[in-house]
C-alpha cells in the first residue's frame, strides 16, 4: 500500500502551541471568578479523626468556605471505579497519609494556605499496615469497612480479592529444576511533571469541571451519579494533560471541589503540589512468591507464581490492575502448567491506580529473573532459553485465550542483534536480556465524528486524551490518508464531553487501535457518502464509482477527493459528517471480561557494567524492540518506547517511596525521590519496531508505548547478575542495595 | 498584610510596572498576575527546572526568586522566543526531533537550551547533557532533547 | 507564602544594624535557594526578609586581598565555577561548586549562603575547609575573621552572632604547593544532595588535609602530618590505616534517608582513595600555586 500521510512523522498536532508556550494546561486556565483550594491533611498515615475545628480557619480574610465531610450528604457520598469505596473527604477516619480532611476555599492561595494550617484536626494515631505482610497478618486492622462488601467473605481481611488463573497439571509436573524465589517490586509514583489539577464550577442547571483526567467520561459518569445530574448536565472539559501514564485515569478531588463550587456559587480551583501528587497516586507494589520448573534442557515445565499486589487505602482501579497484570504473568512462553494467585492487598497507603504496563512489570521482574537463574543453573545460555520457550504466531499460549499475535522471535533476535548478544564484551562488561507482554484493550467503545469541510479541510472529534502518546497526531495522520487531505489541514478537537462523542477511555495502549478505528470508519463514512453524492453530481451509477484511500475512481479517470468535494457537496454545499463507531463487546465467561485486541510484546538487551566499589550500575548500551504492527508515526512510535525505557530505569536503579515506621512517607517531593534526569542516560540507546502489519488497527498497527517498559528491570537486573555474581530480588537497584549485595554471602535457590 | 512594592521589569522585550507584594515568587507573578503562563510550576522547590526563565541573560528557577528580586531586571520567558509567531531556531528543532510530548516541561527545557547556546554556541555532547541536566522530563527520554539542541546550534553556525 | 516584609539596604551597616534590631524576625536572601525552600514549605515564618543584593559593599566578587582571595556574599557557585583565579588556586572549590544543583541553581546560589545554611551535606564546605579558609562577619562591635573550622556548630548552627552578617569568605593565597580535589558520593549522576562528601589536600611535604562532610552533625576537618598517604612506595595496608584513624570521627546518622550508616562509612574510604589520587596527581601538576 502507498501511505502519503501515515508511515511518516510530520510535526506533531498540538507541537507548534507547546513550543511557543501557548500550550493551556488546567493549571493555566483562568475562569473569572475563580477562588483557590487548599487541601487539609494531618501528618499521619491512619488516624480516627476525632473533632475539625474550623473556626480559626474561617476567620482568616478571604476565606469563604472550610468544607470537612460533615458538611457533605450524610452518609458521606462515596466513589471509586471500581467500587465506591471512597468518601469525598476522610469520613471519620485518615487511612493514607495525605488523605483529605478538609477543604478550604479562599480568594487568594496564600488565604487558603494560612486557613488549611489553622484548621484544627484533633485525632488519635491508630496503627497502619502498610506492608504486604502487616496487611496480609490476620490480626490486622481492617482498612476497609467490611459493610461495603456484604456476602464477601474476604471482607474481614484486607484482601480486596483473589484472583486465580491457570491451565494444566501443576501438581503432577515433574521438572528437572524448581527454582523457587521471592522478589519484591517497590512503591514508585507517576511523577508526571504537571501535577493534576482541577476547576469545578455551577453551570446553569448543572456542573462544569475541568481536570487533567485521562477518563473524562469515566468522571462524567461518576459526577451525575454523585450529584444526580442527567450527563447531559455535568460536562467534563478536559484539555491536554501534561503526562498521564495511568495516574490521572480516575477521579480524585474532583467531587470534592463540585461540592465547594455548588455551596459557593462559583468556580473553585485546586492544584496539587508535586508532594500532593505523590500521595494522590502510585503503582500498585508487589511481592510475588514464584515456583518455576525446567527440564535440563531449559524448557519451562510449570510456573507457580504467587502475586501480592500491595494496593492503597481505596481500590480506584488497581484490584484491575491486579487481575489483568498478572493474568498473563507466565510471560509469553508455552508452559504446559500454570498456576497464578494474584491479591489485591488493602493498606494504609496513598490509592494505588493505574502505571504504564498495569500489573505486568510487577510480575515481569519476578518470572523473567527466575528465568534468569534457571538458565545459570542449568548452563543455557539467557537468550536462549527464552527462546526455546517463546510461543510462535499463533501458538495458544494461555490455552483458552487469543493466540500469540506476533512473530515475537523475529523481536528478540533483533534486540539480541542490537545488543550484540554473543560478541565479546570490553572487560567488567555484561549484557542481560529480558521479554515482556501486556494484554491489550479486553474491551473498548469509541465514537468520532470526523467532518470534512468544503476547503478539504477537517475536524475530528474524538474523545480521547493527548497526554503527550502523540494521539492527535496519530488521527490526523489518519484522516488525512483516508481523505486524501493535507495533513496540516486537519483539526483534532478533544477534551470536551458536550461536545465531542463518547470515548471509553484512554488506557491500555488502545486509542491507535480502537479510536484510530473509529476515525478510520468515519473517513469510510464519508467515502460512502462522497460516492452517493458523486453518484447523483455526475449522474453515474454508484456501482462504477469507488472512493477510497483518498482518492475517487471513477471510469475515465481518478484523482484525490479534494477535487471531487465541490462537485459532491453541489449547489447547496455545506460538508460531510462521518461518524465511527469501533466497539469491542465484553465476552461473557472470560476471566477478565474479554480477550485482548493485541498483545503488547517487547524484547529489552542492556549491556552494563557495576562499579565494584560504589555499587553504580552504568548503562552502556541499551536496546528495546517493541512488536507494533505499523508505526502510524514512526517518530512517535520511538518517542514514546524511549520515554518508556526512561521511565522504567527510573524504577530498576532509583526510584521508590520510603516510609517511616509510623507509615508516613518520607521523601515527597522531587529533592529525595529521585528521577532520571539528562546525566542519568544509557550511553547508547537503540530503539526499534517490527512491523508485519498483523495488527487490529488501522493499516494492521497495534498498541504500544506500554511494552517498553514492562521488562526494563528484568533486562538490567540480568546484566547486573552477572557482573556482581548473584541476584538482586528487590528493587531499585539503588547504587547502595547493588554494593549490599557485593557484601553479602550468596544465597541459593532451591534445587529439586 | 504587608505593603505593596512598585517593581518594574523588562519581560520578553515588553516594559511592566507593576505593584507587588514580596511573598509572591516571580513564578506566580507571571503566571497569575501577567497570564504569562509558558513557565510552569512542578516540583516547587528548584529541582525540577520547569519554571526555568532567563533573568539579565542568566537561567534561574522563577520557583526559587521573589518576584520583588527581579526589579530593573530583564526576562526572558518561552513566550518571548518566538517573533511574531515564527520559530527560532531551538523551538523549531525541537520540533524536528520529536523532542515535544506532553510539552509541559518544554518551555523550561527551550529557555535552558538558549542559555546554554549563549554560553557556549558550540556545546559538545556531554556539555548538552550537563547544561540541561536541571530541566526534569517524563515523557521522552532526553536524547532528542539533547539532539535538538545541537541540531540548533549547528544550524545557528550555518547561518553565519 | 506567610507574609513578610522585604528589606533592601544599601549599605552593610543598614543591613547590620537591623541584623542587631530584630534578631531571628529576619531572615537574610541571597540566592534564595534555601530560603524560598522553607519560606514555600511554612518551616520559617520571618517577619523580614533582607535582601543583600542591593548593596555595593557586597558585591565585590573575587579579588585578591592582603594575601588572600575574598569572595564576597553576593559571588554565586557560576562565578566560582568561571573565575580565573579560583581555578587557578582553589580547584577543588570549583570541583565543589560544579556540583552544587543544577545550573538554574547554581545562577542563583551563593558560596557564602551554602556555608551559612551549614548543612552537614553543604558542598562549599570541605574544600574550604582544606584550603584554610576564614569567614569574615561583621556586625555592631566591627568586623570579625572567624576561621572557618570555628563556624560550624551542627546541622543548621554556626558561631555567628545575633546581628552578625557574612560579608565575605577569604581563602589564604597558597604559600606551598598544594594539590586537592572534591568528590562526593550521590543516589544519581544527575544533580542531587550528597550521601558523602569529601575533599583531600595533599601538600608537597606530603601532609594531608581531608575534610569529610554528611557523615555527622558538621564537616570534620582532620589533618595527618605522616607523609604515609603521599608516599606512593607506601602500602596500602599503611595507607588504610591512616585513613581509618582520619575517618574515626565519622558518626553517619542512621535516620538519614539518602544512604544507610553503613554504606556512607564504607563510602568514605572509597572516595577518601578516590581523592587522594586526584589530589596527587594535581600536586604533581603544579598544585595551585
Amino acid at each position: 500500500m502507498n501511505f502519503q500521510t501515515v508511515g511518516t512523522s510530520p510535526y506533531r498536532s498540538g507541537g507548534y502551541e507547546r513550543v511557543t508556550g501557548q500550550q493551556r494546561y488546567v493549571a493555566d486556565l483562568k475562569i473569572p471568578g475563580m477562588l483557590e483550594t487548599k487541601l487539609v491533611k494531618i501528618d499521619c498515615a491512619r488516624a480516627k479523626i476525632l473533632s475539625i475545628d474550623t473556626t480559626n480557619a474561617k476567620k482568616v480574610p478571604g476565606v469563604r468556605l472550610v468544607m470537612t465531610a460533615g458538611d457533605l450528604p450524610q452518609p458521606v457520598p462515596r466513589f471509586g471505579p471500581q467500587i465506591a469505596d471512597r468518601p469525598v473527604l476522610a469520613d471519620g477516619e485518615v487511612k493514607f497519609h495525605g488523605e483529605p480532611v478538609a477543604l478550604v476555599v479562599a480568594e487568594t492561595i496564600e488565604a487558603a494556605e494560612e486557613a488549611a494550617r489553622l484548621v484544627h484536626v484533633q485525632y488519635e494515631e491508630l496503627p497502619p499496615a502498610f506492608t504486604v505482610a502487616a496487611a496480609l497478618d490476620p490480626a490486622a486492622p481492617l482498612v476497609m469497612d467490611p459493610s461495603l462488601r456484604p456476602d464477601d467473605p474476604l471482607a474481614k481481611t484486607n484482601i480486596f480479592k483473589e484472583h486465580r488463573f491457570g491451565w494444566g497439571e501443576i501438581d503432577e509436573s515433574k521438572a528437572d529444576l524448581v527454582v523457587e524465589n521471592t522478589y519484591s517490586f517497590p512503591m514508585v509514583t507517576q511523577f508526571a511533571i504537571e501535577p493534576h489539577a482541577f476547576i469545578a464550577a455551577p453551570d446553569r442547571d448543572g456542573i462544569a469541571v475541568w481536570s487533567t483526567i485521562q477518563h473524562p467520561y469515566w468522571l462524567q459518569k461518576i459526577l451525575a451519579n454523585l450529584f444526580k445530574l442527567p450527563l447531559s448536565k455535568v460536562r467534563v472539559y478536559a484539555p491536554d494533560p501534561g503526562g498521564g501514564f495511568g495516574g490521572k485515569q480516575h477521579t480524585k478531588y474532583e467531587p470534592a471541589l463540585v461540592f465547594a463550587a455548588l455551596k459557593l456559587g462559583c468556580p473553585v480551583r485546586l492544584v496539587l503540589t508535586l508532594e500532593e501528587t505523590f500521595q494522590a497516586v502510585r503503582r500498585t507494589s508487589c511481592d510475588t512468591f514464584i515456583r518455576t520448573g525446567f527440564t535440563r534442557d531449559g524448557k519451562l515445565v510449570f510456573q507457580e507464581i504467587t502475586a501480592n499486589y500491595l494496593m492503597g487505602a481505596y481500590v480506584d482501579i488497581a484490584d484491575r490492575v491486579v487481575a489483568k497484570g498478572s493474568y498473563a504473568g507466565a510471560g509469553p512462553y508455552n508452559v504446559p502448567a500454570v498456576r497464578i494467585l494474584s491479591r489485591s492487598i488493602l493498606s494504609h497507603t496513598p490509592p494505588a491506580t493505574a502505571f504504564r504496563g498495569f500489573g505486568n512489570p510487577e510480575v515481569n521482574w519476578a518470572v523473567e529473573s527466575n528465568i534468569d537463574e534457571g538458565a545459570r543453573l542449568l548452563g543455557i545460555d539467557r537468550l536462549e532459553i527464552r527462546l526455546r520457550n517463546l510461543a510462535k504466531k499463533g501458538d495458544k499460549f494461555i490455552p483458552y485465550d487469543k493466540p500469540a499475535d506476533g512473530d515475537w522471535k523475529q523481536t528478540v533476535l533483533r534486540a539480541a542483534e542490537l545488543v550484540g548478544w554473543g560478541k565479546p564484551l570490553p572487560p567488567s562488561h555484561h549484557r542481560g536480556i529480558a521479554i515482556g507482554i501486556k494484554l491489550g484493550p479486553t474491551t473498548g467503545l469509541s465514537y468520532s465524528l470526523v467532518r470534512l469541510l468544503a476547503d478539504g479541510s477537517v475536524i475530528i472529534f474524538c474523545g480521547t486524551s493527548d497526554m503527550g502518546q502523540g494521539a492527535r497526531t496519530v488521527f490526523a495522520q489518519i484522516a488525512a490518508e483516508e481523505l486524501g487531505v493535507s495533513y496540516e489541514n486537519v483539526n483534532v478537537v478533544m477534551g470536551d464531553t458536550a461536545i465531542v462523542p463518547y470515548d471509553q477511555q484512554t488506557s491500555a495502549s488502545r486509542s491507535t487501535v480502537l479510536m484510530g478505528n473509529s476515525v478510520l470508519k468515519a473517513c469510510r463514512s464519508i467515502h460512502a457518502q462522497l460516492k452517493t453524492r458523486l453518484s447523483k453530481s455526475l449522474q453515474i451509477d454508484e456501482s462504477e464509482i469507488t472512493v477510497e484511500h483518498g482518492i475517487v475512481k471513477l471510469p475515465d479517470r481518478e484523482a484525490p477527493i479534494t477535487e471531487f468535494i465541490k462537485t459532491a457537496l453541489g449547489k447547496l454545499g455545506g460538508e460531510f459528517v462521518g461518524v465511527g463507531e469501533e466497539r469491542k463487546d465484553a465476552e461473557k465467561d472470560h476471566p477478565l471480561g474479554g480477550s485482548a485486541c493485541f498483545y503488547e510484546f517487547n524484547c529489552t538487551a542492556v549491556e552494563a557494567e557495576v562499579d565494584k566499589n560504589t555499587g553504580d550500575v552504568t548503562i552502556a548500551r541499551y536496546v528495546t524492540v517493541s512488536d507494533v504492527g505499523k508505526s502510524i508515526n514512526p517518530m512517535q512510535v520511538h518517542m514514546q518506547d524511549e520515554g518508556a525505557a526512561v521511565q522504567g530505569l527510573g524504577h530498576t536503579l532509583m526510584e521508590h517511596y520510603i516510609f517511616d515506621e509510623k507509615g508516613r512517607i518520607r521523601n515527597l517531593g522531587a529533592a529525595d525521590y529521585r528521577i532520571l534526569t539528562t546525566m542519568d542516560l544509557p550511553k547508547e540507546f537503540y530503539s526499534e519496531t517490527v512491523e508485519n502489519a498483523d495488527g487490529p488497527g488501522p493499516y494492521g498497527a497495534k498498541g504500544m508505548s506500554e511494552g517498553a517498559l514492562l521488562c526494563v528491570s528484568s533486562a538490567v537486573a540480568s546484566a547486573v547478575g552477572e557482573a556482581i555474581g548473584a541476584a538482586i530480588k528487590d528493587l531499585p537497584l539503588t547504587p547502595e542495595r547493588v554494593w549490599a549485595a557485593m557484601q553479602a554471602p550468596k544465597s541459593n535457590s532451591i534445587l529439586q | 498584610m504587608n505593603k505593596l512594592i512598585p517593581v518594574e521589569m523588562d519581560i520578553n522585550n515588553q516594559h511592566y510596572k507593576l505593584e507587588i507584594p514580596p511573598n509572591k515568587r516571580l513564578l506566580d507573578v507571571l503566571r497569575d498576575d501577567l497570564d504569562l503562563i509558558a513557565t510552569k510550576e512542578c516540583c516547587g522547590i528548584g529541582e525540577c527546572g520547569a519554571c526555568t526563565v532567563l533573568v539579565n541573560g542568566k537561567a534561574i528557577n522563577s520557583c526559587l526568586m521573589l518576584a520583588v528580586e527581579a526589579d530593573g531586571a530583564k526576562i526572558l520567558t518561552a513566550e518571548g522566543l518566538s517573533d511574531n509567531g515564527r520559530l527560532d531556531s531551538l523551538q523549531e528543532a525541537f520540533l524536528e526531533k520529536g523532542a515535544v510530548q506532553c510539552g509541559f516541561c518544554i518551555p523550561g527545557q527551550l529557555i535552558s537550551a538558549k542559555y546554554l547556546l549563549t554560553q557556549n554556541p558550540h556545546p559538545t555532547h556531554e556539555e548538552v547533557v550537563e547544561g540541561m541536566a536541571g530541566n526534569l522530563c517524563r515523557c521522552g527520554g532526553y536524547e532528542r532533547i539533547i539532539e535538538a539542541v545541537i541540531s540548533a546550534a549547528e544550524k545557528a553556525e550555518e547561518k553565519k | 507564602m506567610h507574609d513578610f516584609e522585604y528589606i533592601r539596604p544599601k549599605t552593610i551597616a543598614e543591613a547590620v544594624n537591623f541584623l542587631d534590631s530584630q534578631g531571628s524576625n529576619v531572615r537574610i536572601l541571597a540566592g534564595g535557594t534555601d530560603l524560598i525552600i522553607q519560606l514555600r514549605n511554612n518551616d520559617i515564618q520571618p517577619s523580614f526578609i533582607l535582601d543583600l543584593k542591593n548593596i555595593p559593599e557586597l558585591q565585590t566578587g573575587i579579588q585578591i586581598k592582603n594575601g588572600f582571595v575574598s569572595i564576597s556574599a553576593t559571588v554565586t557557585m557560576s562565578d566560582i565555577i568561571l573565575d580565573p583565579l579560583i581555578n587557578q588556586y582553589f580547584p577543588a572549590l570549583v570541583d565543589a561548586a560544579k556540583v552544587v544543583g543544577s545550573v538554574q541553581i547554581r545562577n542563583r546560589a551563593t558560596l557564602v549562603g551554602n556555608i551559612c545554611n551549614a548543612s552537614p551535606a553543604a558542598d562549599g564546605a570541605p574544600p574550604l575547609l582544606v584550603y584554610g579558609a576564614d569567614i569574615i562577619a561583621v556586625g555592631t562591635k566591627g568586623t570579625r575573621r572567624i576561621p572557618l573550622n570555628d563556624f560550624f556548630v551542627r546541622s543548621g548552627e554556626t558561631t555567628l552572632q545575633k546581628g552578625e552578617l557574612v560579608v565575605s569568605i577569604e581563602i589564604p593565597l597558597p604559600i606551598k604547593k598544594m594539590g586537592a580535589a572534591h568528590v562526593r558520593r550521590t543516589r544519581r549522576r544527575g544533580h542531587d544532595l550528597a550521601s558523602v562528601t569529601l575533599c583531600c589536600g595533599v601538600e608537597e611535604t606530603g601532609k594531608v588535609r581531608l575534610c569529610y562532610g554528611s557523615v555527622g552533625p558538621r564537616p570534620v576537618l582532620v589533618i595527618d602530618d605522616s607523609g604515609v598517604l603521599a608516599d606512593e612506595k607506601a602500602s596500602e595496608e599503611a595507607k588504610a590505616e591512616i585513613f581509618e584513624r582520619m575517618f574515626a570521627q565519622a558518626s553517619p546518622s542512621k535516620k538519614s534517608m539518602r544512604a544507610s550508616p553503613a554504606y556512607r562509612l564504607a563510602m568514605l574510604r572509597v572516595l577518601g582513595k578516590q581523592a587522594l589520587e586526584l589530589a596527587i596527581s594535581r600536586l604533581n601538576e603544579g598544585g595551585g600555586k
